[in-house]
């Protein structure tokens, strides 16, 4: 079954003189654990898609349908409410909040949700453990290299326990090693918790570890092609 | 957990919070003071002209206070009157007094004033003028010469006399017949408020009466005492009730220009306040706009990942009343510290003090102010927080979450 259903999608910009199509005509759907790239060149209109699907921005026309429901159809109110339980966010850079610790601001999430603190606590120990920051609980952001800012960011995201999770290129500000460490991690979750991933990226060695690469260009998917695990 | 972030928000930029919070407790701190002068002021002046010119309560004949002539007297009712005062436990004393108008003339100046006979023992239940008469100035009406007078320093001056001079006091009797007699200075007092001083002098009842043709038993005014202030509109309906003949007033009644002062003063100084913590208002939008413009991104974000309106909106609001409500406490503890020890030591004004006694005010002054004025000043600071917030936050709240996420 689809998780993510979308039809006919576009985005038209029109703030300045000439209407950009940001997004034009984009059917795709999802399933459950999928592990999906979008690439494509820069202004391709990759971030305004996932900023669709992830609710954050209105479509023009076309819907998009998370489990059955239609989000272009809900109000702002119960949309904000809709993302904190059902869509996990990781995005390039700002993710976090930085007055909290790696822990609180896995913490913070579940305390919007109402969850009281004793679940809240065994959960983001796990999860950041999960991450591999087990021992970095009590630092603040601003103490945390790229890399490990970006894996409290995946933590947080999963925290939720959302149908999905949207990256916008998530290692676009990362080295190469911190890249592959991410990307490892997103892939053992992907893998052994079945959660579902969808990012952007320009970056070839991350679209090499994809499962399905979506290719846009002109806010068009060109190619959608799932690649065989090796 | 709201609560805490907010906390923590309003000290990521150290020197801009510092900044807004110092020029609150500078504004709260002098605010705060000034107040307690003004009611401190207030307050003596209240509780002078009470305590030495209109007591709490004062009972007259109505005509007299139309007319203000000699005949008009208490006289049927006096004794029930009397025994009823006796009988009240909030009455701290009460003191009968004949009143009228005189010439006063000494051998180089005249002058009018109100002439208050007295029985001394009673008065000084009543009002503290015997305690104004300083050591080398006489004494109250003490002893059994007749004829004594106690003025006021203000007077002595007029009608050039000194201690033990003589002067002739001049008026009509009950019948309209104009008499007089000499009296002789027995003391001299000094309220703070000259006019006063000017204007009234005491004999003793039995003294006058005669002369006066009245008889000994009635007289023009009765003045009580309370223990307690706060008992003075009880008391009142009670004697309003039980003498319907009588015309009995407060002191705000007698002197409406003290009692206007008392009752503006409290309004006064919350609109002072309020004018105070208005303007630091807007340093507080002005900080809250610069720090919400700050972190577009991060609120962005938050609303990105679910975090609601409402909440967003409670989090901006509480920084907003956070850092008005920091300076605010230190502004008003340094303020309620000054305030306390200035109000051991006394203000001293006197190289203004002539001015101030001739409006009636002790060059000396003790700053008060209660707690009420801190509950409610504490009260205004965070509506005043809550007030500064709602433009920023509804700034904070019009960002769309993609454009923020996005903007470089
Ligand atoms: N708010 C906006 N107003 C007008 N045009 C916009 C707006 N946001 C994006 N665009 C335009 O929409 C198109 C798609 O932008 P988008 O950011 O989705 O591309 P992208 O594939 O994410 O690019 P990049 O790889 O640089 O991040 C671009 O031409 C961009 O200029
Ligand atoms: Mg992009």
């Amino acid at each position: 079954m689809n998780i993510i259903e979308i039809k006919d999608l576009k985005k038209i910009y029109n703030d300045s003189e000439v209407a950009v199509h940001a997004v034009n005509g984009v059917d795709l759907s999802f399933k459950q654990g999928e592990f999906a790239a979008i690439v494509g060149p820069s202004g391709s209109g990759k971030t305004t898609l996932l900023n669709l699907i992830g609710g954050l921005d209105v479509p023009s026309e076309g819907s998009i349908r998370i489990d059955g429901v239609n989000i272009g159809e809900l109000s702002s109110r119960k949309l904000i409410n809709f993302r904190l339980n059902n869509i996990g966010f990781v995005f390039q850079s700002y993710n976090l909040i930085p007055v909290l610790t790696a822990y609180e601001n896995v913490e913070f999430i579940m305390s919007l949700q109402g969850y009281d603190k004793d679940k809240r606590h065994s959960r983001t120990v796990e999860l950041l453990k999960s991450v591999g920051l087990g021992d970095r609980l009590n630092s603040r952001p601003n103490k945390l290299s790229g890399g490990e800012q970006q894996r409290v960011a995946v933590a947080r995201a999963l925290a939720s326990k959302p149908k999905f999770i949207l990256a916008d290129e998530p290692t676009a500000n990362l080295d190469s090693k911190s890249t592959s460490n991410l990307l490892d991690i997103m892939e053992k979750l992907n893998r052994e918790e079945n959660i579902t991933f969808i990012f952007s990226t320009h970056d070839q060695r991350v679209v090499n570890k994809a499962r399905r690469v979506i290719q846009v260009e002109d806010g068009k998917v060109i190619s959608d092609e799932a690649i065989q695990s090796p | 957990m709201i609560w805490i972030i907010a906390w923590k928000n309003i000290w990521r930029n150290k020197v801009r919070s510092l900044v807004i919070i110092l020029a609150i407790t500078l504004g709260l701190f002098g605010g705060v003071f000034s107040s307690a002068v003004m009611k401190g002021m207030v307050e003596q002046r209240i509780k002078e002209a009470v305590s030495r010119e209109t007591a709490h309560i004062q009972i007259h004949n109505p005509k007299y206070i139309d007319n203000n002539e000699v005949q008009y007297t208490i006289d049927g009712e006096a004794q029930n009157l009397e025994q009823t005062l006796d009988s009240l436990p909030e009455v701290k004393g009460w003191s009968s007094r004949i009143k009228f108008q005189a010439m006063a003339n000494s051998a180089n100046a005249g002058t009018g004033v109100m002439i208050y006979g007295v029985d001394p023992e009673k008065e000084r239940q009543v009002t503290e003028i015997s305690a104004m008469i300083c050591d080398s100035c006489g004494t109250y009406l003490n002893g059994e010469k007749k004829n004594q007078i106690v003025v006021g320093e203000a007077l002595a001056e007029k009608l050039k006399v000194r201690l033990r001079s003589k002067i002739v006091l001049t008026f009509q009797d009950q019948e309209g017949t104009l008499t007089g007699a000499a009296f002789r200075i027995c003391g001299i007092y000094r309220t703070s408020n000259s006019v006063f001083d000017e204007m009234n002098v005491f004999v003793r009842k039995t003294d006058i009466a005669s002369l006066l043709i009245m008889n000994a038993q009635e007289y023009q005014e009765l003045v009580v005492r309370l223990s307690e202030p706060d008992q003075v509109t009880d008391v009142q309906e009670e004697l309003t009730d039980g003498f319907p003949e009588l015309l009995v007033r407060n002191w705000k009644e007698i002197d409406p220009m003290i009692g206007m002062m008392a009752d503006l003063t409290a309004v006064w100084l919350y609109m002072f306040m309020a004018i105070i913590l208005l303007a630091l208002g807007f340093g507080i939008i002005n900080t809250m706009l610069m720090t919400i413009l700050e972190r577009t991104r991060e609120l962005g974000m938050l609303a990105a990942i679910g975090m609601n309106k409402h909440r967003i909106f409670l989090m901006i609001m509480l920084e907003s009343v956070y850092l008005s409500l920091t300076g605010a406490i230190v502004g008003m503890a340094l303020g309620y510290f000054l305030t306390l020890y200035t109000s051991y030591t006394g203000i001293n004004l006197s190289s203004f003090a002539e001015g101030f006694e001739k409006i009636g005010y002790n060059p000396i002054m003790y700053p008060y102010l209660d707690l009420n004025f801190f509950i409610t000043l504490t009260i205004m600071v965070i509506c005043i927080g809550i007030l500064a917030s709602i433009y920023p936050a509804r700034k904070a709240l019009k960002l769309n979450p993609a454009e923020a996420v996005r903007s470089e």
